[in-house]
């Protein structure tokens, strides 16, 4: 387990008072705290070495330029990527749709052909494809994870002929649950080679060690602000031969190779997807926070973050006014979802919160189609970070007692 | 600001409304009309009987957190017996309170115990989605007595 109370120095908002107690935060699959490192890289990038990238020849120019390429470096690393397949989005959201309206535009999708979704996934995975569907008229398919839970054999007899596209999350945002991924692309793979695969990875990437080559996904999305990055950065992966065969989302600026009143040709790789000043302040960032995640060790990570969900999954078990949703076993990671019985997940929040300074989140988490599955309207969510200790989950089933309690 | 405790957000009258309403149920042959909260998923469907102008009876069903199930509670007990017209300036007293502006405490006695929501600026919504979707019900009976 990480030394979560060193780690708890660098964020300046875990010595914050929540009504007189020190804060808890347990909302990192929201987004997580803010370090000073992250925050002085940004600082520094922006007082000393600001200039618009790959356009000026002066000093500034070259540094700033630099700088956000080397990011990009960084982050390729990280996943095990070329540079010239990541491509810097504004977050997994925008990510998505730039997969999905250029697969549309550029007819790589055909409309007697399908897309396949899961009613696992956060809406920035289910409503863009739902309305290129709509829009370019083609079927999408919905897997049904039935009580929530993700069944790998029920998966895989959605996949026919007629599936182009398969878009899905890596661990859902709900319930925690890790999907299989290298094993189901493995899978489709075998039942059909030029099925395109995108993979959701903002609830992933920040706590697994993630390798785009052995997974073999041939897009991946993440965002920045959930692994210690800043917001308003995220990243799309894709592999070369498909983001040269599809159209730019955005066109403008930066993007283009030759402009004439008939016609435009694009750049390449990665700038043919980069149109307009990007978001420079928010790579830096993004790239010192993998630095500190890659120090840290992601295999570390993800061990840090198991002990500490299978530790709160033992402990709400014990409590026998809860119910706990999804698989509560070790196909977790991060993340558990549970309500009070009888009780609105944002009383519980709202008590948590000015009683122990306690923060959770409460609602339905951009994920109602598998609110559904579960049969709920909304939950409380709780999910971790390297920040993360055990004391905080004892304080947390202490103020869930009080809640019950006082509320029941 | 004067800052209220959770003591007075979550206290006993609060809790006693929201769980223990006889307004909650549904009234057959009443016209319904329905709210929600697109950010926490809390749905509401309100139920009015009108005649002569006079709200002869009206009541909830629905589900959210206390808040929300409370202020429902409340509102109907204060709209009951009202005519339109009273209670058209009631909403607009309560949306004031809801907003932080001045309003007028005698006419709106009846949640005055939520008189201080607006600083839990998190739980407003959850305060005012009963009193909008009574909003809604009285938009729908003028259209329809217009058309009548
Ligand atoms: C699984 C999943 N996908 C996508 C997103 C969207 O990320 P962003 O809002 O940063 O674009 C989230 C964020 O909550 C998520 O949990």
């Amino acid at each position: 387990m990480l030394s979560s109370k060193e780690y708890k120095e660098l964020f300046p908002a875990l010595k914050r008072k929540i009504n007189g107690h020190d804060l808890i935060y347990l909302d990192n699959a929201a987004t997580t705290l803010r370090s000073k490192e992250v925050m002085d890289a940004v600082c520094e990038y922006s007082l000393n070495h600001h200039a618009n990238v790959h356009r000026s020849s002066h000093t500034l120019a070259a540094e700033a330029t630099k700088m956000y390429e080397d990011a990009r470096e960084r982050v390729a690393n990280f996943i095990d990527a070329e540079n010239e397949e990541i491509i810097f989005t504004k977050g997994a959201t925008e990510s998505i749709n730039l997969i999905a309206y250029s697969l549309a535009t550029s007819k790589i999708i055909q409309p007697e052909e399908e897309i396949l979704i899961t009613t696992l996934e956060h809406h920035a995975n289910f409503v863009p494809w739902q309305q290129i569907g709509k829009i370019f008229n083609i079927r999408v398919k919905y897997y049904q994870a039935k009580n929530g839970i993700f069944n790998f054999d029920d998966y895989l007899t959605y996949i026919s002929h007629k599936t182009r596209v398969i878009s899905i999350t890596a661990v859902s945002n709900v319930t925690g649950q890790v999907i299989p991924i290298e094993e189901l692309i493995s899978k489709v793979r075998q039942i059909r080679k030029d099925i395109i695969i995108v993979v959701d990875g903002a609830q992933s990437v920040p706590h697994l060690p993630t390798n785009v080559k052995k997974m073999d996904a041939d897009f991946l999305v993440f965002s920045g602000h959930k692994m210690l990055g800043p917001t308003g950065v995220g990243v799309l992966f894709g592999k070369k031969e498909y983001l040269n065969k599809i159209n730019p989302f955005l066109f403008g600026g930066e993007m283009i190779d030759k402009v004439t009143t008939k016609d435009t040709s694009f750049n390449i790789l990665p700038y043919k997807f980069e149109a307009g000043t990007p978001n420079v302040d928010g790579a830096v960032g993004l790239a010192k926070a993998i630095e500190i995640l890659e120090d840290i060790g992601m295999q570390n990570i993800k061990e840090h973050d198991k002990i500490l969900t299978d530790y709160a999954i033992e402990q709400l078990k014990l409590l026998n006014f809860l119910e706990i949703y999804g698989p509560k076993n070790e196909s977790q990671c991060s993340i558990v979802s549970f309500n009070v019985k009888g009780i609105h997940p944002h009383d519980v929040s709202q008590l948590l919160n000015d009683l122990y300074g306690i923060a959770i989140r409460s609602g339905h988490h951009c994920a109602q189609p598998i609110m559904e599955e579960l049969g709920v309207k909304s939950t409380c969510r709780i999910s971790f970070y390297i920040y993360n200790e055990k004391e905080d989950i004892d304080k947390l089933i202490l103020g869930l007692k009080k809640v019950w309690e006082w509320l029941k | 600001m004067v800052k209220i405790g959770l003591e007075d957000l979550y206290s006993d009258i609060i809790l006693d409304y929201a769980k223990n309403s006889k307004y909650k149920k549904e009234i057959s042959s009443a016209s319904k009309s329905e709210g929600k909260n697109m950010s926490c998923g809390d749905e509401i469907t309100l139920f009015v009987k009108v005649k002569d102008d006079v709200i002869e009876e009206i009541s909830f069903l629905g589900h959210g957190c206390i808040i929300s199930q409370a202020s429902a509670a409340m509102m109907c007990e204060i709209l009951e017996g009202k005519t339109l017209q009273e209670a058209t300036q009631i909403f607009e007293e309560v949306i004031n309170m809801s907003q932080g502006n001045d309003f007028n405490k005698e006419l709106i006695d009846g949640v005055g115990i939520f008189s201080d929501i607006s600083n839990f600026p998190m739980r407003t919504k959850c305060f005012t989605l009963a009193w909008h979707t009574f909003e809604e019900a009285l938009k729908s009976y003028h259209n329809r007595s217009e058309k009548l």
